[in-house]
């Protein structure tokens, strides 16, 4: 995983991973997450495949269905979790 | 007032004093008043920690002596420094929450001005109260909202196989990732109705071994999942949460174990299991339908292959090994699994086609007359009309009937080229041909070794055979498992 703040300074990026921090429990397909984060699904995708990449997101697919969740990496949540908490200070 | 009142109150004001709406009011009433501060006071007059600035804080007692008004209206009064201040009461309901105060004004400001101050403060607490209520909706209706949405999308993704084995699997994948939890396995009922069968468990720390331990099967009421199927009550505690999976009966359990944060798991997970296994019971039970109706649809191409059998053996049939290879250069090509379903069927009866046309010419040595090959043409499309009356052999024709073409469109019945041969068909002319040359066909002379066989269709790649299927061909047969595929005439 690329250095957590380089990650975060992707609007898209960041706006993802503060969701899933939000609710770590979703899964959701790439214009379901864009709903709920309100922005332009192709830069959601976009930041998606590159999450998927670094392993930060985890995707399921089946036929036509690609669906996106967290990791359950325990040590990539707790270190985005300090940034988003840092962040909030 | 008690303490909870004091404290919701004190909350209020807080919120309030620190809110958009608020800050807009600061600005209009700022020029209202002509340069003034503002300050918060709660219900007894003391300075709202964190409510904005107020340097005046002696005010509060000096208004305290004050409350000789029902303190409904506002107060205009000289503080100690001999200067003008104006207060509000914040009312909500029939309650007063605090006070806003606007410290040294330059001069007495009029009613009028007043009034515009009061009349902005009840639509700043109106704004506020919007504030609150959408923010309640989105801290309650929200999760509910995305939690939906995920179990949705996990009905989705299960509705999308009918295979038993990937479909497990994935119910399990996908339950580790809702729960957050390192462990889950999943359990289904054995025909006895006295044990547990694991068929998943997935432990994200280890890798577990399908003759391990905790793929041991577990005796109804023994264990945590044992207790659950007997009873078919959910089962809750710190560290594991476990469902019955139930249509009518019960037929299994999902478990979780451990959470990847080390929480507790709380009643809304639990919640969002007994959904899942909802889902997941549907998606089982389609599967186990579809497994069945598979086979159904295995015994009767069995049935049928019998008969043809029975009128001419291995004419119209080939040997298991041929099934096996063709689904062996499948798995290679990684084809979809319906085309494999397919391919199957189709393999089980790949000469059909023939079954119309003449011994005399079907057994003939040596190479056919063009009036014979135009026979074989009309014949084995005619044959194949034995089987379209069978539904779930409709996707199977192209196969059978195409698998004599060749790919650079040399072959029969139709001189199709290429890709546009269906993929199961070129698949099947490999293994066609292959068996053809390693075994004693009777009209098809001379057996040759596997190696020169193998040569052979490496030769043809691209002419008669999809260089494709001809490489996963070569792939399967460097396999150690080739020999298996061969069995006895390997």
């Amino acid at each position: 995983m690329k250095n957590v703040k380089r990650l975060f300074k992707n609007e898209a990026v960041r706006k993802i991973l503060l969701f899933f921090n939000e609710n770590p429990n979703c899964i959701d397909t790439a214009k379901g997450i864009s709903l709920w984060i309100s922005w332009d699904i192709n830069i959601i995708q976009k930041a998606l495949n590159q999450l998927v990449e670094e392993g930060i997101i985890t995707s399921h697919q089946a036929a036509s269905t690609t669906a996106y969740a967290y990791t359950n990496n325990k040590e990539i949540v707790k270190k985005i979790e300090k940034h988003v908490k840092s962040m909030l200070k | 007032m008690n303490e909870s009142e004091k404290r919701e109150k004190q909350e209020f004001l807080i919120r309030f004093s620190r809110s958009s709406s608020v800050s807009a009011f600061r600005k209009i009433c700022s020029k209202i008043l002509r340069k003034s501060r503002c300050a918060f006071l709660d219900a007894e007059y003391k300075p709202v920690k964190y409510g904005g600035e107020c340097n005046h804080l002696k005010l509060g007692k000096y208004l305290a002596r004050l409350k000789s008004n029902p303190l409904r209206e506002y107060m205009l009064f000289r503080c100690n420094c001999n200067k003008i201040c104006l207060s509000f009461p914040i009312i909500q309901g029939s309650s007063v929450y605090g006070h806003v105060l606007f410290i040294h004004l330059n001069k007495e400001p009029r009613k009028t001005a007043i009034d515009s101050v009061r009349i902005c403060m009840d639509l700043a607490l109106k704004e506020f109260q919007k504030e609150r209520e959408l923010n309640k909706l989105y801290e309650t209706i929200r999760p509910r909202a995305i939690a939906l949405s995920t179990i949705h999308t996990i009905h989705r993704l299960l509705s999308s196989t009918l295979n038993m084995d990937e479909l497990i699997e994935r119910i399990a994948r996908l339950t580790l990732q809702v729960m957050r939890s390192r462990h889950c396995s999943i359990m289904l009922m054995d025909e006895s109705k006295k044990y547990l069968i694991p068929k998943a468990v997935i432990n994200l720390d280890e890798e577990i071994p399908k003759t391990g331990p905790q793929y041991k099967k577990i005796r109804l009421g023994v264990k945590l999942e044992g207790r659950v199927a007997k009873t078919g009550k959910a089962a809750l505690s710190r560290n594991s949460v476990c469902v019955p999976l139930v249509e009518e009966d019960i037929i299994g359990v999902i478990s979780a174990r451990n959470k990847t944060n080390d929480a507790p798991f709380d009643k809304f997970e639990l919640e969002i299991l007994i959904t899942l296994a909802e889902q997941a019971v549907i998606a089982v039970k389609n599967a186990e339908m579809y497994e069945e109706q598979e086979k159904m649809a295995y015994g009767s191409i069995k049935t049928l292959a019998a008969l043809l059998d029975s009128k001419s053996p291995n004419t119209f049939t080939h040997s298991d090994q041929f099934v096996k290879m063709v689904l062996a250069i499948a798995e290679e090509m990684k084809l979809p699994r319906e085309d494999i379903t397919n391919l199957h069927y189709s393999a089980l009866l790949p000469d059909t086609g023939k079954f119309s046309i003449p011994d005399e010419i079907l057994k003939k040595p040596g190479s056919l007359s063009s009036a014979e090959y135009d026979i074989i043409k009309k014949q084995h499309l005619e044959s194949l009309k034995i089987i379209e009356h069978l539904e779930f052999l409709k996707p199977a024709i192209p196969i059978i009937r195409h698998h004599h073409e060749r790919y650079d469109g040399a072959g029969y019945p139709d001189g199709l080229k290429g890709k546009a041969i269906p993929v199961g068909a070129r698949v099947m002319a490999v293994a066609n041909a292959f068996e053809a040359m390693v075994s004693a066909r009777p009209y098809k002379g001379k057996k040759i070794s596997i190696f020169q066989a193998i040569k052979e269709i490496e030769k043809n790649k691209g002419t008669q055979f999809d260089p494709e299927a001809v490489d996963a061909f070569i792939e399967v047969a460097k396999k150690p498992e080739f020999k298996n595929i061969l069995g006895a005439s390997a």
